[in-house]
């Protein structure tokens, strides 16, 4: 076994700094097969596949306690590589290179959340023992209904946090194979889901390292190489993006080398790039802020991003790894501004013509000609990128439909078969929806994102935080918070999908801006808050003493003699 | 003391030792974390004035005489033309619709500069040899900045269809000037850490680095405080 991945780290080894015979033209940015991106892409994926094979759990009770033979350190490089998907690979960069500092609300935004997550609910979540999102919401309040809201929450948030991921892999097989964006998200989404369906009950928290790496690694190189290229300090492209950014502010002379299509690396002062809340990117200062908060209490309360937590082995452990899963995070984070800078330089020529913004991580590597195999690397990279989400992603929503809905709902007395059945079936359906929505194309990588986050902050956050926190919350409170959130979030949704399709809707513009899809959480998560604690104490229907005591004694572990 | 009491879990009212330094430690951190980030920006916000480039300042100078009573000199024809190939040069930040007011002024102003004798071809469309002197007419030489403005020409200059500038286009271009020159600025912004504008390095590198430390201190701090009060967490 340690032969055959030898030979093929061996092989893409080679493929990386021998193939000038698969080099071609960077000149052409798009809308051609491009054969060594193709072959990475390939035996990056095929090795993905061969460590889940050898890797393979041999029941479903090692499987879950895959995760807990390892070290935090790799148990934090599994959550950074869950977590970070093609909104952070590509869709960072997209929108600080479109729109400037008003972009870092989302560098911000999401790492900020872990801290929230850590010290308000990991350790906690991990002690409660549950297997998924609805489970907690379902035991705690006492109710099935809201298993059920839970169950369902689960899925359509982890269905349009999918969205975006499919949009990312379909922009880069379309990059890389040189067809359109139809065909390839319909490939994409057939790889994607292959791919989860081989592999997804197999070896994934060892997968999900390796997948760390790969993603990192190819993040990474091409910053070395443009920052050395263009006479910025190379040693540490994080630090010495200083310059570029005050460059691109004053503006750069010519001089400083040509990119790959022959114009000059230089550009004309250019302030609005780095200047907060630039009129000129139609952002505000309340944007800002509101985006920075909904996507920090959402990370909170992904359902994806909780369930990690329930297969740690220890509290101790549960802490540790989201410290060192912070740091692996932001590492891609520091790093991702530095593609946004670099990009706006290099296509500062109008002659360059319109760039589709979601790919300007990898145009920028283009612009600026580099080596096409470390082009073809970061590509791949992306794909990992949004693979290792969307099988983390589909195994959270068909484990919401076959565990929660299915099982403990629907039909209790379902054998293991069964449920095996109705997750897999849960998979394909999903996948399938997810393929549709994103071939539809309703915005940027990021933003489609963004709607899962704030859902999730309107919704699962208040009731994870109140549930662990204060053990007057109950059931009625639950349903008025479930209520609050999701009104407000229906409001939004309406007014979003209404705006797409050209409805024109009362108050419209007054509603877009301060209940955008993307944002409508800085209102909505208080207000279910809120709500929660108000119906709580009206309600004469109590927490029942058991589920109190197992609060105090188990999730708080209270002395109570 | 009622069963139910006894059981009460609520975060500002902690029932053990170890439940209320945990209090402590959470509320210490979630305020540092707040005032880090909400704080910031705004006093961001607070500081920050809008402020103009140095372009708009020569736009404005030379409006009145350039487009209201036309008795701007060359020199002023030039200034006004520059100012504007500086906007066209920010590129993907301006929109279409601005994109060509710009071009349709820039284009005007080139062709009030011309010789009579080459007017009328600005009248047809614009070839490569009328774009190359217009270059020479604004004055742009071929390094620095100038550059960049005369590798803008070509795709800059268009056919103008009118001997002066429509009303529709008077009436905007002075606010789609302001739209793209003016930009929040302060000490924060004008400050350089490290290279980078100060509030740009605080967000995009000081905030990550502040969450990774909180995050450890937490964890370190949770750690010792298990230790302290013999609390065991897995039963």
């Amino acid at each position: 076994m340690n032969k055959l991945f030898k030979t093929l780290y061996t092989l893409l080894f080679i493929l990386l700094f021998s193939g000038s015979l698969f080099a071609q033209s960077a000149t052409k940015l798009e809308g051609e097969f491009k054969l060594g991106p193709a072959i990475i892409l390939i035996v990056l994926l095929i090795t993905f596949i061969l460590v889940g094979v050898f890797n393979r759990a041999k029941d479903t009770k090692t499987y879950w306690a895959a995760g807990r033979k390892i070290s935090p350190i790799g148990a934090g490089m599994a959550i950074a590589s869950n977590w970070m998907s093609a909104a952070s690979f590509l869709g960072m960069a997209a929108i600080m290179y479109g729109s400037g500092y008003h972009g870092l609300s989302y560098v911000v935004g999401w790492t900020g959340g872990y801290v929230l997550l850590l010290i308000l609910m990991a350790g906690q979540i991990r002690r409660y023992g549950k297997y998924t999102a609805a489970d907690f919401i379902g035991d705690r309040y006492y109710s099935q209904g809201l298993r059920g809201v839970g169950a369902g929450l689960a899925i359509f948030i982890s269905f349009s946090y999918c969205v975006g991921q499919f949009a990312g892999i379909g922009l880069m097989f379309k990059w890389i194979l040189g067809i359109d964006y139809t065909w390839a998200v319909l490939i994409g989404a057939s790889v994607v889901l292959a791919y989860t369906l081989i592999s997804g009950m197999l070896g994934v928290t060892k997968n999900m390292q390796i997948q760390y790496v790969i993603i990192i690694i190819s993040f990474v190189i091409p910053l070395f190489i443009l920052s050395y290229k263009f006479g910025y300090f190379a040693w540490l492209p994080q630090i010495g993006y200083g310059e570029v950014i005050s460059d691109i502010i004053s503006g750069i002379a010519p001089g400083k080398g040509v990119t790959s299509m022959g114009h000059d690396f230089a550009i004309l002062p250019s302030p609005e790039f780095a200047m907060p809340w630039d009129p000129a990117t139609g952002q505000t200062a309340f944007q800002w802020l509101a985006i920075c908060f909904s996507l920090m209490i959402g990370t909170a309360g992904l359902p994806h991003v909780i369930q990690r937590f329930y297969v740690v082995p220890r509290a101790k452990d549960a802490r540790w790894s989201v410290v060192w899963g912070l740091f692996f995070i932001c590492i891609l984070y520091w790093s991702a501004p530095i593609y946004s800078a670099f990009g706006k330089i290099l296509s500062s020529n109008p002659e360059v013509g319109k760039l589709a913004q979601d790919a300007i991580v990898v145009y920028t590597t283009q612009l600026g000609d580099l080596y096409p195999l470390v082009v073809g690397f970061l590509a791949a990279g992306a794909v990992s990128a949004a693979f290792s989400t969307v099988s983390g992603l589909l195994v959270a929503g068909a484990s919401a439909f076959s565990h929660d809905l299915y099982y403990n709902i629907i039909n209790p007395k379902a054998t293991e078969k069964t449920q095996m059945l109705m997750a897999r079936l849960g998979t394909i359906l999903m996948a399938a929806g997810v393929a549709i929505i994103a071939l539809m194309n309703l915005g940027l990588i990021a933003q489609l994102v963004a709607v899962a986050f704030s859902l999730a902050g309107c919704t699962i956050f208040p009731l994870f935080l109140l549930g662990i926190w204060w053990s007057g919350s109950n059931r009625a409170g639950a349903w008025a918070g479930v209520i609050a959130g999701s009104s407000v979030a229906l409001v939004a949704l309406i007014y979003f999908i209404g705006g797409k399709f050209g409805a024109s809707l009362p108050y419209q513009e007054f509603i877009n801006y301060y209940l955008n899809a993307w944002y409508f959480a800085w209102l909505g998560a208080p207000l279910a808050i809120i709500s929660n604690i108000v119906a709580s104490k009206i309600s004469k229907n109590k927490t029942p003493l058991e589920i109190k005591k197992f609060l105090a004694e188990k999730v708080h572990n209270y002395d109570m003699t | 003391m009622t069963n139910h009491d006894r059981y009460e879990v609520n975060f500002f009212k902690p029932l053990s030792k170890h439940a209320k330094g945990n209090t402590k430690l959470i509320s210490i951190l979630a305020i540092v974390w707040a005032v880090a980030v909400f704080g910031f920006h705004i006093l961001l916000i607070l500081v920050t004035t809008p402020t103009a480039e140095q372009t708009l300042n020569d736009f404005n100078s030379v409006w009145p005489q350039v487009v209201e009573d036309s008795s701007a000199t060359t020199e002023m024809q030039q200034v006004f033309s520059r100012s504007l190939l500086m906007v066209l040069g920010k590129n993907i930040v301006v929109s279409e619709n601005h994109k060509s007011v710009l071009k349709e002024s820039l284009s005007w102003s080139v062709y009030n500069m011309q010789p009579d004798s080459v007017k009328a071809q600005y009248l047809l469309k614009p070839n490569g040899e009328i774009i190359q002197d217009a270059a020479t007419y604004i004055g742009l030489s071929s390094n620095g900045f100038d550059k960049i403005m005369k590798d803008l020409l070509p795709t800059s200059i268009v056919k103008v269809n009118n001997t002066s500038l429509s009303s529709s286009t008077k009436e905007q271009l002075p606010e789609i000037m302001e739209l793209y020159l003016i930009h929040n600025q302060s000490f924060l912004t004008d400050f350089k850490f490290l290279g980078f504008p100060f509030h740009y390095w605080y967000t995009a590198q000081f905030l990550l680095i502040l969450f990774v430390v909180l995050c450890l201190i937490y964890a370190v701090a949770m750690d010792r405080m298990n230790k302290k009060h013999d609390f065991i967490e897995e039963t």
